[in-house]
């Protein structure tokens, strides 16, 4: 046997660095199957689609002023249904034997859900620059510039990274992923349909418009609209920022609990 | 420290099912310890404990002498865990797999590099390592698997049911670098359901049932607590087997049983195997073989729970 190099590293890395660890991990997979690419486009890129050119003529007259109004925040929601892929990504990882392993080794608990996270964070960015692409090539025009369209973004990119935490707790609590799937359909929809996503909030019924008005779908659809107008953000983007730190403050330690319970049940 | 694995009494349900039953297990340093039963014996729920990834309802679990609940995060630091199920990623390749243990457990990228590849060449998987492992054979995955736990040496490896699966030349290959490590201090803990297997590797055997240990002791200790020996006679005419049998009954009245179109015959001492021996001869037998053995496990293991290993009813997997 040959001779083996000094195997006891002394040196630690942070949490951080583990969980880029975990995350590259996530993205190497895509690298050996390319065809993930295509996959996780599909499903905001169809929304958009068929939701612009089927009800937008409708809803506001010309598909045109449609795309216009909700462009922007119908890609946003299509990616915000995405954020389920993160629950079910992880149920997968805990379900094989890989997060045995990892699990059994001296890893930070929240690099490795962190990981995961990070890794779909970076695959919603892929498909907000193709599906982004999309809209602009379909004739949408931002009057706030590049400027605008970087704000959004990152509007958009911050909120998803803050509700993928609460996918992660569903990830580690759930029993199936059918489970995973009846979650989805029965709270993000009605909490995208609630939301001045699509619709005006004044044309909600009355006691619907309260809801709509405090909707951190609402905060984000507006605080990306304000961007995207090229004007200057005010309490919507409070409120969006106020809502991120909540989800963060609520749904790590809830994440990191479920994992320790994991081991105890 | 007397014991590098040291469990006392230790019990976990699930729901109604009581998978530990109070267990007590004892591992020298550097030495191996097989654990054998069948499926659903609580094995996996033993090693699950002593690798930290479950809590147990009673009892205490040490691993070179730190508690696996109070001290969860030193065991990681010494203990490492190859799981039932290959513990490594599909879509990553077989280096990537290695390579990204390395980084979690503090590696540099190139000191993490160089050390898959030397576990690339130790474990022979040179032609797969640039492959993603879902293409792996079964005797692959467990190579990359072992590989993966000691990509930082371990003080104590834990192997649960290591070959189960595989076919016997990848077996061997496995057993093989199983006893590299030991014979480099490292202290081994394995679950099995083959006899042959905890025969082969085990210091001492544990022999578990219902979340029990049952019996314990080295290997020849168990055989001896079956007691006597096991006379094997090999008829030149398979067709005398029916008269063999007869002399058998008659001699000693012991339960015999056949295969392969041999007889094995229980007896007490090797005077009474002498005595067989000659009616044999006195009746006219041709025998074109015979021997005088120590009972295996899987007789040891009949004698001790009333039914053999593999004949449980829960059990569906094939011995390879």
């Amino acid at each position: 046997m040959t001779t083996e190099t000094v195997t006891a590293w002394t040196t630690r890395r942070g949490a951080f660095a583990q969980a880029a660890s975990m995350t590259a991990r996530s993205l190497v997979s895509i690298r050996n199957q390319p065809a993930q690419l295509v996959e996780f486009v599909m499903i905001p890129l169809m929304i958009l689609l068929s939701v612009t050119f089927f009800m937008g003529g409708q809803m506001m007259g010309s598909w045109q002023a449609f795309l216009d109004y909700a462009g922007p925040s119908i890609i946003a929601m299509g990616l915000f249904f995405a954020i389920t892929a993160t629950g079910l990504g992880l149920f997968g990882d805990l379900k094989s034997g890989v997060f045995d392993r990892l699990t059994a080794m001296p890893v930070s608990r929240f690099a490795l859900l962190a990981g995961r996270v990070a890794a779909d964070m970076v695959k919603h960015a892929w498909s907000l620059l193709i599906v982004g692409g999309v809209a602009f090539a379909i004739g949408y025009r931002a009057d706030g510039g590049v400027a605008g369209v970087a704000g959004a973004a990152g509007v958009m990119l911050l909120f998803l990274f803050a509700c993928s935490w609460t996918m992660v707790l569903v990830g580690l609590t759930a029993k199936s992923e059918e489970q995973i799937q009846t979650w989805m359909i029965s709270l993000l929809m009605p909490l995208a349909y609630t939301s001045t996503i699509f619709v005006q909030k004044d044309t909600l019924p009355e006691p619907v418009q309260w809801w709509a008005t405090v909707n951190p779908l609402t905060s984000m659809a507006d605080s990306m609209r304000v961007f995207l107008d090229g004007g200057t953000p005010g309490g919507e983007l409070l409120a969006l920022l106020g809502w991120c730190a909540a989800l963060f403050a609520v749904f790590v330690p809830l994440s990191l609990r479920a994992y320790r319970r994991k081991l105890t049940s | 420290m007397k014991y590098a694995i040291e469990v006392r009494g230790l019990v976990k349900s699930f729901g109604e099912v009581r998978a530990l039953d109070g267990i007590d297990l004892g591992v020298a340093p550097g030495t191996v310890m097989g654990l054998l039963g069948p499926n659903g014996a609580g094995k996996t729920t033993a090693v699950r404990v002593l690798s930290t990834l479950t809590v147990p309802d009673a009892g205490t679990a040490r691993v070179l002498g730190l508690d696996v609940v109070a001290q969860a995060a030193q065991v990681r630091e010494r203990l490492s865990l190859t799981g039932q199920y290959a513990g490594l990623d599909d879509g990553l390749t077989g280096e990537q797999n290695l390579v990204l243990i390395a980084r979690l457990l503090g590696a540099s990228r190139s000191q993490a590099k160089a050390r898959a590849h030397e576990l690339i060449e130790r474990f022979d998987l040179a032609h797969a390592a640039s492959r993603p492992v879902a293409g792996y054979s079964g005797g692959m995955r467990r190579r990359l698997d072992l590989a993966a736990s000691i990509v930082r040496r371990p003080e104590v490896l834990v192997l649960d049911e290591p070959t189960t699966g595989l076919d016997p030349n990848s077996r061997n290959g496995l057993w093989e670098v199983v006893r590299e490590l030991v014979a480099e201090g490292t202290t081994v803990l394995l679950t099995t359901q083959y006899l042959e297997e905890a025969d082969q590797l085990a210091d001492s055997i544990a022999v578990v049932d219902s979340g029990r240990v049952i019996a314990s002791g080295t290997p020849s200790q168990l055989k001896q607590t079956v007691g006597g020996l096991v006379l094997r006679l090999r008829p030149v005419r398979p067709d005398a087997l029916a008269q063999l049998r007869d002399l058998a009954d008659w001699t000693i009245g012991a339960s015999v049983r056949e295969e392969d179109a041999t007889l094995f015959v229980p007896v007490a001492h090797a005077g009474e195997a002498t005595a067989l021996m000659s009616r044999v001869s006195q009746a006219g037998v041709d025998l074109a073989a015979f021997g005088l053995d120590e009972p295996t496990l899987d007789e040891v293991f009949l004698t001790l729970t009333g039914h053999r290993t593999g004949t449980d009813e829960k059990k569906t997997e094939v011995p390879a």
